[in-house]
């Protein structure tokens, strides 16, 4: 009963042959404004014949993607007569603020460039926002990394320099347009660089990226303080917290990601989120021989490509360079042309049948990295990443042409499903309390996360622990890790000679504003940082967002206690900024209002 | 170095350069291909030299100052908005950086462009219109939420007769540009608590006239965001007397009800907030009170199923709890008062009723 838009479709391609303007179904607004002359120059950044808003006017194809609020389909339009990829995000499940979706649509929108995915459209089909975007034939280089480690033996390396100087060149030049807008995309991987059948290569998913500045106001720039990427592609500095990142962050996940384009996986992978994090503020930064399994495996690449990750991964992110500078690197010196990615790229990639095939069995593999999301949507990337898809949703996805509401249902029933489909607890409490949590903003939908790992929470615990009206919460601090982590204590290289206990207060501010003081116990043989951040989030006292920053801190002040001998007694740190209330707050380490303190108990 | 980076042109040149470009763009002939790109250039400079680029600072006040001196007196940033469609792709975005940054200027406490845009209110005129061009909607919409920040600015767009074609342009099929329309419409009615709430007191009529539409839109964005932006409105407490006459009237009750069994659970979840209010007044007009006592049953017998899996939303489980304690208390008033002519005549002419109805001497 509910129409897309206010007008057949049809109408709207026939105003006239450059429609630029809106149809807009009432007389009150004439097309007053004269004919744009310049409309039908190719010169200029949009083409003058616009994408249809009507859902009856594209023929969706196969699922070639999925993730947790969004499917997506090769689409065909009709009128137009063109390919195209339509992304279906059920706004039921969408919890985060609408202006987070407004956000990366005008990310979207306001980018014109050769190696940045075209948006074409974007409209509402009952319950769901549909976004018209190119297509792109080749898929993720992801998709092709695992479709050539599957065909071919890839142990000494997946692709060859040629081929990963080519793809980086384009994916900086990309970059260099984004950050020249203010942007900074913050999700840069395999599986976001999309191939087409012309070898362009093109920067996708804005799920995450933002304005750094406040609606693309070059003067006020400041760095961001929300956590936000996938794990493994992170930069240190956007995992502490402290000072905030900024475009320098896209270049270590480029760093990353051309490790992932030479062994076909990124640093860390096989380890959960937490531990990644840990090792990737602990150890070194990674390197081509850091990440071999045996001596000389990637002896086949060079200098100059070692030396361009060494500068990319750079904990320091003032030392590593910018896009433009790199395009001048002289590891760039290898690049080809397209052609050269039609002739050895392409081949590799799967089709878009064996894409659609994959999105449909897709399984979260056990331990593997899942993705922390500031937006509480889990992923909505176009390629079908391993990493971050949800079966429910792909098994969803068969029925989901005859039903397109049926987001009304229930998210619980969702959870418990992937909670015992999978051994990664951590991981998948994450997501799923993400995915869960109600529009109202503030909540943390905890009530029916069972942790079958822990074996301490239960719903009663947990719940009456967040309802509980008095200011001091008990936390059990017994908190071990999934199966991945279980006795591995979180500093790998820090050894406790004997066991050891301190007691910590973690002072905070519940949803309705008023500071707590949860009191915990950590024992450094029972527990661990993340395990107990853990707790703290399936209790309802932390946010889900500040896992990792509350993690993070809970090691730094536990280390500079047990190891060094040094006594700090508290640190205090930022939280990730509230985007869901209207009202901005101002942030304020005094009051503890946009930050938390952690302190050791006498 | 030189002084204006790479151009060479100090501010008074290069705003003489972008106005001629402007005119031959605006002619169309065979010359206009290579103005629009002279004009891309010379806005990139004035961009750069009011945000700097690459090594180079941005301009020291003088420049500054005299560039927004000429820009003002040149009547330039009319002719750029006027023309925007014209401008290629990312020299739109410059002129919405130029326009922002330049009307961000403070001297001391003053704040000379918004000063400028004042006198010639067609700048706020065309940006709004700038809404119903595909091209230029958001660069428009970029703009104009910078100027709704200006309390004067606000004002006059508000007061503007074209204020209501937001009601239009929100529910456009484009969902980029209805979401970019619709946050500038809340920007004006949220930001500037005072003068918004003079405006929607003085035009309560009209505007929720229109705003029912919203609320019934077969667009699912549009009547979520509307739901949820009608709950922030009325419960401002700047607000107090546009609320008390929106739930004196029984057909938005009606709505409400209707909207709390909608099939959308976020919907369902905005209209209990809005619901809500007309359950917690303290003072009932009879209409809206004979409804929910005519409904007791069921309400009480809703309001306990609903959303239960809401468990851990303290706020909205203690809301509901009262919800249905105030609702199960209803009393038929027994002095249904000898006003119920008053009230007849709230239910005929429902929304423009006076206010006396929701303060019962009782």
């Amino acid at each position: 009963m509910i129409t897309a838009s206010p007008s057949s479709p049809s109408t709207l391609l026939t105003t006239s042959s450059s429609s630029s303007f809106l149809w807009i179904s009432n007389s009150r607004l004439p097309y007053k404004h004269s004919v744009n002359t310049m409309d039908n120059s190719s010169s200029l950044g949009q083409s003058g014949n616009s994408w249809p808003n009507g859902k009856d006017d594209y023929e969706l194809g196969e699922v070639i993607g999925v993730g947790a609020t969004a499917v997506v389909h090769s689409a065909y339009c009709k009128p137009r007569k063109e390919k195209c990829a339509i992304k279906r995000i059920n706004l039921e499940k969408w919890n985060t603020s609408m202006d987070e979706l407004l956000k990366e649509i005008q990310a979207m929108t306001a980018c014109n460039h050769e190696n940045v995915v075209s948006y074409h459209t974007s409209f509402v089909v009952k319950e769901e926002l549909w976004l018209v975007i190119k297509l792109l034939a080749g898929g993720s280089l992801l998709d092709i990394i695992k479709h050539k480690m599957k065909t071919e033996d890839c142990k000494h390396g997946v692709f060859d320099e040629g081929t990963i100087a080519t793809v980086l060149k384009e994916v900086l030049k990309g970059l260099e347009y984004f950050h020249n807008n203010g942007q900074i995309h913050r999700d840069i991987k395999a599986g976001n660089i999309l191939l087409g059948e012309n070898g362009e290569v093109q920067i996708a998913d804005f799920g995450v990226s933002s304005w750094l500045a406040t609606g693309g106001d070059l003067s006020r720039q400041r760095s961001r303080h929300t956590f936000v990427g996938t794990p493994c592609w992170m930069a240190p500095e956007v995992m502490e917290q402290v000072t905030g990142y900024d475009f320098k962050a896209d270049i270590w996940s480029l760093g990353i990601t051309t490790i992932e384009l030479v062994t076909g996986t990124a640093p860390y992978h096989i380890y959960p989120p937490m531990k990644v994090l840990m090792l990737t503020l602990q150890n070194d930064p990674p390197t081509l021989d850091s990440v071999a399994e045996e001596k000389d495996q990637y002896k086949n690449y060079g200098k100059s490509i070692r030396k361009l990750i060494c500068d990319c991964l750079q904990k320091d992110p003032s030392k590593r360079p910018t896009a433009t500078e790199l395009l001048k690197h002289p590891f760039m010196r290898k690049a080809k042309d397209k052609k050269y990615l039609v002739q050895n790229l392409l081949p590799c990639a799967p089709s878009i049948e064996e894409r659609a095939k994959k999105a449909k069995n897709v399984k979260r593999p056990p331990g593997a990295s899942g993705r922390l999301h500031r937006t509480e949507t889990g992923d909505w990337v176009w390629s079908s990443d391993d990493d971050s898809s949800d079966p429910n949703d792909a098994n969803k996805d068969s029925s989901a042409n005859s039903s397109v509401g049926s987001g009304t249902q229930p998210n619980n029933n969702k959870i418990d499903n992937n909670n015992s489909a999978s051994p990664t607890t951590t991981n998948n409490n994450i997501n799923n309390n993400a995915s869960s949590s109600s529009t109202s903003d503030n909540i943390i939908d905890i009530n029916n996360v069972e942790s079958s790992q822990n074996g301490v929470k239960n719903n009663q615990t947990s719940s009456s622990a967040s309802s509980s009206s008095s200011t001091s919460h008990e936390v059990p601090s017994n908190a071990n890790q999934g199966p991945q982590s279980g006795s591995d204590s979180c500093g790998s290289n820090n050894p406790a000679p004997s066991p050891q206990t301190i007691n910590l207060v973690l002072r905070i501010r519940n949803s309705q504003k008023d500071l707590n003081d949860i009191r915990f116990e950590y024992s450094s043989d029972r527990d661990t940082a993340e395990g107990i951040a853990q707790e703290l989030v399936q209790a309802g006292l932390v946010d889900n967002r500040d896992v990792i920053t509350v993690a993070s801190n809970l090691q730094k002040l536990i280390e500079t206690n047990f190891e060094q001998n040094i006594s700090m007694k508290n640190v205090i740190f930022a939280l990730s900024h509230d985007n869901n209330g209207d009202e901005k707050e101002v942030p304020d380490e005094k009051l503890l209002i946009g930050f938390a303190q952690l302190s050791i108990a006498d | 170095m030189p002084l204006f980076g790479k151009s060479h042109k100090n501010p008074f040149e290069l705003i003489k350069s972008v106005q001629e470009a402007l005119i031959a763009v605006e002619k169309g002939d065979k010359k206009a291909e290579k103005a629009t790109e002279d004009l891309s250039k010379n806005l990139v400079s004035i961009k750069n030299l009011l945000y700097g680029s690459g090594d180079n600072e941005p301009q020291i006040d003088i420049a500054v100052a005299q560039l927004a001196q000429e820009l003002y007196n040149s009547n330039l940033l009319l002719m750029l908005i006027n023309n925007l469609s014209r401008i290629e792709f990312e020299a739109k975005k410059d002129v919405a950086q130029i326009f922002n940054n330049i009307l961000r200027r403070q001297i001391g406490t003053r704040c000379p462009t918004v000063e400028y845009i004042c006198t010639k209110p067609e700048i706020l005129y065309t940006l709004m219109k700038g809404y119903e061009k595909h091209d230029i909607a958001l660069n428009s919409g970029s703009m104009l939420r910078e100027c709704a920040r200006y309390e004067a600015l606000a004002k006059i767009m508000l007061y503007s007769p074209d204020f209501y074609n937001f009601f239009l342009y929100v529910e456009v099929s484009t969902f980029d540009i209805a979401s970019d329309a619709f946050s500038t419409f809340k920007e004006l009615l949220t930001r500037h608590k005072i003068l918004s709430s003079e405006f929607l007191e003085a035009n309560y009529d009209n505007f929720f006239s229109e705003y029912q539409n919203l609320l019934n839109s077969g667009n699912y964005v549009t009547k979520r965001q509307s739901l949820k932006l009608l709950g922030e409105l009325l419960l401002d407490r700047h607000n107090f007397t546009v609320m008390t006459k929106y739930i004196s009237n029984q057909d938005n009750l009606k709505l409400m009800m209707t909207l709390l069994k909608d099939r959308s659970r976020n919907i369902q979840f905005e209209a209990f907030h809005v619901f809500k209010v007309f359950v917690a007044n303290p003072n009932k007009p009879k209409p809206i009170l004979d409804i929910l006592l005519r409904n007791k049953e069921k309400l009480v017998d809703f309001l306990t199923k609903f959303q239960t899996d809401r468990a851990d939303d303290e706020q909205f489980n203690d809301e509901k709890a009262y919800l249905i304690k105030q609702i199960r208390e209803l009393k038929p008033s027994e002095d249904t008062r000898a006003s119920s002519s008053n009230q007849l005549s709230s239910q005929q002419s429902s929304s423009s009723s006076s206010s006396h109805h929701q303060h019962p001497s009782a």
